[in-house]
């Protein structure tokens, strides 16, 4: 019985050496990108104005004139102090700026995730309990048009609804949870609906399809045989076997909605990651661009080994040691 | 029959002996809908300057911000600079489709070449699939996109080499998980001793068996190429205004969204219809791949 709880921990193990490879790749490529501005680093970062002194100056804190092999040991050493290096023009320390920023995409990114499955996994529950019924070919209906909903549309469509003709929310803004709880809630319910879109959509899919599997198994039958009820089957016995695959789906999720968030924070002017980015691109900024890269590769590899402590935790098979 | 199929669930049924091996599915209302908004897309991105009475799409071409009426031009209404809302969404499909067309060829090709000499000669060529597969899994297109944007500056040949590059690694780990589905099978062998070369055996033994499941996901990765290209638009970093571009469009008419809402309808409508439509289609070619694997 201890197999089943250590096949786990391995796999978790195994999650983090894979990551290590894919974390040197992308951070080292980041730091290459500076290689592939055109000419020299420096002068397209200052601009066609810039004197030699600026240009030097910058050369020498940043170190864009030696070989990417060199700035990236140099990057390394630094992480291991905890030193990301400072924002090129507001001059901020990276990491500072980072741990900020990145809380509140996290906030919006959990809360929406929060908001899809509390809507998808008891829609699915109810449309695979009768499979092809009236009511799951309708939700099946709806979720391929949800599923074809870009962000970019549902954050015009719910802004201009909710913001523009009920005018319930506000349409751009941002207070921190910390300062004002109430209010931070009323900004956020914007980007967090604008994202749960597509992924309540996308839940629903996967959760119905394990549910319907789930439904297919021998115990379920029995259980049907001792004459329980529909509804006490599905959450007694059918919701539990069929989590490890909405599991997967969760982690899987994370990359999507990092992606949606540069277009909801941007629209709803939400300091977040993907709003640092889009500055950091305009200014060519490319130490906040990197340590980005970097997190989100450390977060992507994180979330897999969360998933795969997760499917311990589902599994009755698993004893705690 | 068709009615059940349309459900996974009910998928237990045995499918009649078909006579032909690759028999079509039949296709319920949505596909049908898919398939032939598809071919009028494609149609219109083609001719867009040769319809007759169609204007150009940088032609200020009346007032500004009019509802949509029932004439070619003002089809979906003018935008915020008098210029045809459908000439715009006509012209932008021509870029967009160009963009996701050529990235496709390319993640196609590079991954098609990468993942079957993975799945067969496995080794190191296979360590360095997975880890460019697990690289580019583990970061949202966007963010490596506006990352290369931010040594390069705005361009859409980056755009769309990247977008192109991003998706080698999907379809060559499909690539592999296909060609090593398939290397223990009989006719391989059959080839084998016959003496075909390597050469031989996966471009024309293994290649035409993993043509169908490749069929089925290039629209549904099409529909994703475009969503990104739309949301980069969308965000200025993609195809550059005055050109046309659909994400372009939807993020000017936000700026009038709360006096001429109408407007916005347009270039939504098409996007959306356009994903639905390649996954429609993306669904439709995998059902057909199901069937065909229960006849086997």
């Amino acid at each position: 019985m201890r197999s089943a709880g250590s096949t786990y921990l391995r796999a978790a193990g195994t999650r983090l050496l894979a990551g290590i490879p894919v974390f040197v790749l992308v951070t080292f490529a980041a730091t290459a990108l500076s290689d592939l501005m055109p000419g020299s680093a420096a002068q397209t970062i200052l601009g066609e104005n810039a004197t030699l002194e600026q240009i030097a100056a910058l050369n020498a804190e940043y170190g864009y004139d030696r070989p990417a092999v060199i700035r990236y040991l140099d990057w390394l050493g630094g992480l291991a102090r905890g030193d990301l290096g400072y924002t090129l023009f507001s001059r901020q320390p990276v990491a500072e700026l980072l741990v900020n920023r990145a809380a509140v995409t996290f906030e919006i990114a959990l809360l929406a995730m929060l908001v899809s499955l509390l809507l998808a996994i008891p829609l699915a529950m109810v449309s695979a309990a009768r499979a092809g019924g009236l009511v799951d070919s309708t939700l099946s209906a709806v979720t391929s048009f949800l599923l074809s909903i870009p962000t970019f549309v549902s954050v015009v469509v719910l802004s201009y609804v909710f913001s523009i003709v009920l005018r319930w929310l506000p349409a751009t803004g941002w207070v921190s949870p910390f300062v004002d709880p109430l209010g931070n809630l009323m900004f956020v319910a914007l980007p967090v609906l604008s994202l749960s879109v597509h992924q309540s959509a996308y839940f629903f899919r996967v959760a119905r399809s394990q549910f319907a599997a789930t439904l297919q198994e021998d115990f379920v039958l029995v259980a049907r045989a001792k004459g329980l009820s529909t509804s006490y089957i599905m959450l007694r016995h059918a919701l539990r076997p069929s989590l490890p695959q909405v599991l997967t789906v969760l982690g899987l999720s994370m990359t999507f909605l990092l992606g949606g968030s540069f277009i909801v924070e941007s629209y709803f002017a939400v300091p977040g990651i993907g709003w640092t980015v889009l500055n950091a691109v305009k200014n060519h900024d490319l130490p906040v661009v990197q340590a980005i890269l970097s997190l989100t590769v450390v977060i992507f590899v994180v979330v897999f080994i969360l998933v795969d402590l997760g499917y311990a935790l589902i599994d009755p098979r698993v004893q705690a040691t | 029959m068709s009615t059940l199929e349309a459900h996974p669930v009910s998928a237990g049924e045995k499918p009649l002996a078909a006579p032909r091996r690759l028999r079509w599915p039949r296709l319920t209302l949505a596909e049908a809908f898919s398939f032939l908004f598809l071919l009028l897309l494609i149609a219109g991105a083609i001719f867009a300057d040769r319809i007759p009475g169609l204007v150009r799409p940088n032609f200020p071409y009346g007032d500004f911000s009019r509802p949509p009426e029932w004439s070619i031009n003002g089809l979906f209404g003018t935008d915020g600079l008098g210029r045809s809302i459908f000439s715009r969404i006509l012209h932008g499909a021509r870029a967009t489709l160009t963009i996701v067309g050529i990235a496709t060829l390319i993640s196609l090709g590079f991954g098609l070449l990468l993942g079957m000499l993975a799945g067969y000669y496995r080794g190191i060529i296979e360590r360095f699939v997975d880890l460019f597969a697990n690289t580019v899994a583990a970061l949202p297109p966007i963010l490596v996109i506006l990352a290369l944007l931010t040594a390069t500056g705005p361009s859409v040949t980056t755009m769309t080499l990247a977008l192109g590059f991003l998706e080698i690694g999907t379809y060559a780990r499909i690539a592999k998980g296909g060609v090593i589905s398939q290397y223990d099978r009989d006719y391989i062998l059959a080839a084998r001793a016959l003496g075909a070369s390597d050469a031989r055996i996966l471009l024309r033994e293994i290649l035409p068996n993993l043509m169908p499941t490749l069929a089925a996901l290039v629209p549904p990765l099409m529909a994703g190429l475009i969503i990104t290209e739309g949301s980069l638009s969308f965000l200025g970093y993609g195809i550059a205004p005055p050109a046309p571009s659909w994400g372009g469009m939807i993020a000017d008419s936000t700026d009038l969204l709360s006096r001429f809402p109408l407007l916005i309808f347009g270039p939504i409508l098409t996007i959306v219809c356009t994903v639905f439509a390649l996954n429609t289609v993306g669904d439709y070619l995998s059902r057909r791949i199901d069937r065909r694997e229960k006849q086997l």
